[in-house]
């Protein structure tokens, strides 16, 4: 800690503070445009300039840390001033350059109304204008379907090209030219390969780079914000959903430093178009073959007609990928009523079961812990689709300390170097038995993460491979480390084995539901927003969809229960981590539609087996108490290694084959997003990129 | 007799009583567009106007003259080869507080139903 005087008051920080840091930390707002806490220091707006005492000039304070200021001749702390009328006027100088070529676009700009500039032009801004000459004109760029640019408006403060360099860490903005000339290009007029490129929106502090989908649609000032969590992957990014009227205009990102910091995925932030398409309002039931109409009481009466006499074990049920645990637990009641035992929430049909614990399924070393790795292993998965953000901090995790990466699995591009070490099971045996380099690292390693995905869990040897994963994660680690990280990439899933939507003793799960539905063993199959179920047919299984979107399910669907996408109900997410948060509700749900909480009532009020809720509040309450840990919002549970020996224990053979990622198409992973124009754009892009890579 | 009641009463038809002093002492004229408003120019101050056949209507003025009256060019469309491009409009009155006037879509007075926008949704139709 060293001292330090700002404006005359004596503070304490560290040395490695900045002064804008330090000015902050006593509660001083500094104007700036091109510092920002997550990215390298760029020093070239000039707009931070403050005093420091016996330096003849302002300084620029975001490139100026406590420890170079020199003390006073007597050994006096070095002094600092922030208000002074020099600041003042140089901050007031350095807007008027700035203004210089910026264009009076304000009227006609999407950044109206949130634009740093329009800010710090109201605090440091000339009233008049001293200059006549013409302003500069840059020729606007393309940047691809998501970012649009406006590049007269630039201000080269050089974030989105540090962005895209430090965290996407696909390189490709860059400035040409110098002063006056400056540009920020892409050299190739291509689009942007990152899935985190949205970012680069908020940064910009002017209006150069802005959302295309959501260009002219909205003003800030008319939007209602709403808090609410991303269910794009299992991360569980913290998100604000701005709505206008019933329609969702934006998503954007919302502080949590454990979590996403302030970054969002592509997905997150353009699927909502794909909220506004494709929905399911009204009730259908499926009359000779063709989908009907039919109005509420219609549709329950159908499927209480088909009900009707059905033995529970020719009643099976499957929840989605976007289900929150209210809905699936609900539906497991109703299950259980029903007297079926054949219920699952894992539509992928992976090996985890709650059965093993819950340290057996979550991401156990959390999102936040990465940044305390010393090795990481990557088995079957490819983070940078399946939970991008958690791919972000493995590489914020590689730049500062250089953490060694290896990675089992298809040979893909993480944005940062890692070691491969294998395609397949084989490989995974090769480092238990401590073959290699990585072996030995890996068991030296004090906090390791063995990240495990989806890819290596769905296969029918999923089991031996997270009790090898848990046996390489076991060891001699840090105190209460516990190294095995699961992987999810639907946000569903945690919750689903959380409240234990798995079938029941001598039950059916995902795959044997479906061969029995096949092979007409199945007479009612209940579809909680399950959309993505390997075979399409489903036999002559009368299927009922609840959902809100017109997918695949709905497409097979004999009766369409009309439900609410995740922005339109409250309810609960557990991300992979284990960490439990609430969804609210941002609008209403479209024509007939209902949440599916009431849609599930309502329904088992008229088969004859009505559930013990008639709120929504009841229904959490009960969920709470039979699965007291989900009351636990926003708590990052921390589970010790202790379940590891016995998960390491679980039997079964490894397979032979290469492991394959779960995600095929990263732009179309659940209804919402292929329900998107800008989803389905970005994928055809990425398709067409990867045939022109080929 | 109508037309001097008009111009001794009304300001918008053609020109008032002033106007025509003023062309008769200094105007000259110097051509007559298709519609028939006179073009006139005082050559000492190169003040330039128009006397309107009809209503007074600044959006009368066809594109050609309109550059002229407007000083862009000093070269009167009769003193040029200046030939309409075929895309060229011809004039259409300002309909403003007519029964004809533009009514968006979606207006109480208009029966068109309004278009989509941002607050609807697309349902889906099996
Ligand atoms: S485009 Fe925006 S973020 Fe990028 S340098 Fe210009 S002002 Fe900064
Ligand atoms: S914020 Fe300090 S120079 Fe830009």
């Amino acid at each position: 800690m060293t001292k330090i005087l700002i404006n005359g008051r004596e503070t304490d920080v560290p040395p490695d503070f900045t002064l804008l840091q330090a000015a902050e930390s006593v509660g001083i707002e500094v104007p700036r445009f091109c510092f920002h806490e997550r990215l390298s220091v760029a020093g070239n707006c000039r707009m931070c300039l403050m005093e420091v005492k016996g330096s003849p000039k302002p300084v620029a304070s975001c490139a100026w840390t406590v420890r170079d200021c020199r003390p006073g001749p007597n050994g006096e702390p070095p002094e600092i001033f922030t208000a002074t009328p020099t600041v003042k006027k140089a901050r007031k100088g350095v807007l008027e350059f700035l203004l210089i070529n910026h264009p009076l676009d304000c009227p006609i700009c999407d950044q109206g109304g949130e634009c740093d500039l329009q800010d710090e032009t109201i605090a440091y801004g000339m009233d008049h204008n001293r200059f006549y000459e013409n302003k500069r004109a840059v020729e606007d760029k393309y940047l691809g379907p998501l970012v649009k640019t406006s590049m007269n408006r630039c201000i080269q403060c050089t974030r989105c090209v540090r962005f895209l360099a430090e965290v996407a860490g696909v390189p490709e903005l860059g400035a040409t030219g110098r002063s006056e000339d400056m540009e920020i290009t892409t050299y190739l007029e291509a689009a942007l390969t990152s899935e985190l490129q949205g970012n680069v929106i908020d940064l910009c502090p002017v209006g150069a780079l802005t959302s295309k989908p959501y260009a002219f649609k909205a003003r800030p000032w008319e939007l209602e914000h709403t808090e609410s969590v991303d269910v794009m992957d299992a991360v569980g990014s913290n998100i604000r959903v701005d709505t206008r009227g019933p329609a969702v205009m934006r998503i954007l990102p919302r502080l949590n430093e454990e979590l996403n910091e302030e970054w969002i995925t592509d997905k997150t932030r353009f699927h909502w178009d794909g909220l506004a398409t494709q929905r399911l309002d009204r009730s259908y039931v499926r009359v000779d073959g063709k989908l009907q109409p039919a109005s509420w009481p219609e549709a329950f009466r159908a499927v209480a007609a088909k009900l009707d006499g059905v033995p529970g074990s020719r009643i099976a049920a499957l929840a989605g990928d976007l289900a929150t645990a209210e809905e699936m637990f609900a539906l497991g009641l109703l299950m259980d009523r029903l007297g079926s035992p054949n219920l699952d929430s894992r539509q992928d049909g992976t090996k985890l079961d709650p059965a093993l614990g819950r340290a057996s399924y979550l991401f156990n070393p959390s999102v936040d812990g990465i940044e305390d790795a010393d090795c990481v292993l990557i088995v079957g998965s490819n983070p940078r689709t399946e939970a991008s953000l958690l791919n972000t901090r493995v590489r914020k995790r590689w730049r500062t300390a250089g953490v060694r990466v290896g990675m089992i699995g298809a040979e893909v591009d993480l944005t940062y170097p890692y070691e491969y070490l294998g395609a397949g099971p084989a490989s995974l045996a090769a480092i238990e038995r401590g073959e290699g380099d990585f072996a030995a690292a890996l068991r030296a390693a004090k906090k390791p993460v063995v990240l495990v995905g989806q890819g290596a869990l769905t296969r029918p040897d999923g089991q031996a491979v997270l009790a090898a994963a848990a046996r390489l994660a076991a060891g001699d680690r840090a105190d209460g480390w516990n190294g095995l990280g699961v992987l999810h990439h639907a946000a569903a899933r945690v919750g689903g084995l959380d409240v234990g939507f798995v079938p029941r003793a001598g039950g059916l799960g995902t795959n044997g539901i479906v061969q029995a539905a096949v092979g007409g063993r199945l007479d009612v199959l209940f579809l909680l927003g399950a959309d993505e179920l390997p075979s399409g047919t489903l036999g002559p299984t009368f299927v009922v969809y609840i959902g809100s979107h017109g997918d695949a399910g709905a497409h097979r669907a004999d009766v369409i229960l009309p439900g609410a996408a995740y922005t339109e109900k409250n309810g609960t997410y557990v991300n992979t981590e284990g960490r439990v948060q609430l969804a609210k509700r941002a609008a209403f749900p479209p024509g007939e539609a209902r949440e599916d909480w009431a849609v599930l009532r309502a329904l088992s009020d008229v088969i004859g087996h009505r559930l013990p809720f008639d709120s929504f509040e009841a229904l959490r309450a009960a969920m709470h108490k039979a699965v007291p840990h989900l009351a636990q919002v926003d708590v990052l549970p921390k589970l010790g290694p202790e379940s590891l020996a016995s998960l390491g224990r679980l039997g079964g053979e490894l397979g032979r084959e290469a492991f394959r990622n779960a995600i095929a198409d990263y732009y179309l992973t659940n209804p919402i997003a292929r329900a998107s124009k800008t989803m389905a754009e970005c994928s055809a892009m990425a398709v067409g990129m990867l045939q022109a890579a080929e | 007799m109508k037309a001097f009641l008009l111009q001794f009463f009304t300001w918008w038809n053609g020109q008032t009583l002033g106007t025509r002093f003023y062309t008769w002492r200094k105007g000259k004229l110097v051509g007559t567009d298709e519609a028939g408003n006179k073009y006139y120019r005082d050559p000492k101050t190169d003040r330039r106007w128009v006397i309107y056949n009809g209503v007074a209507e600044a959006s009368r003025v066809p594109p050609g003259w309109y550059g002229w009256i407007r000083h862009q060019t000093d070269v009167p469309p009769p003193e040029e080869t200046y030939v309409p491009r075929e895309w060229q409009k011809p004039h259409l009155p300002n309909l403003t507080g007519t029964p004809q006037a533009y009514r968006p879509p979606g207006s109480l007075r208009n029966p068109q139903p309004r278009p989509t926008v941002a607050g609807d949704y697309e349902p889906w139709r099996p």
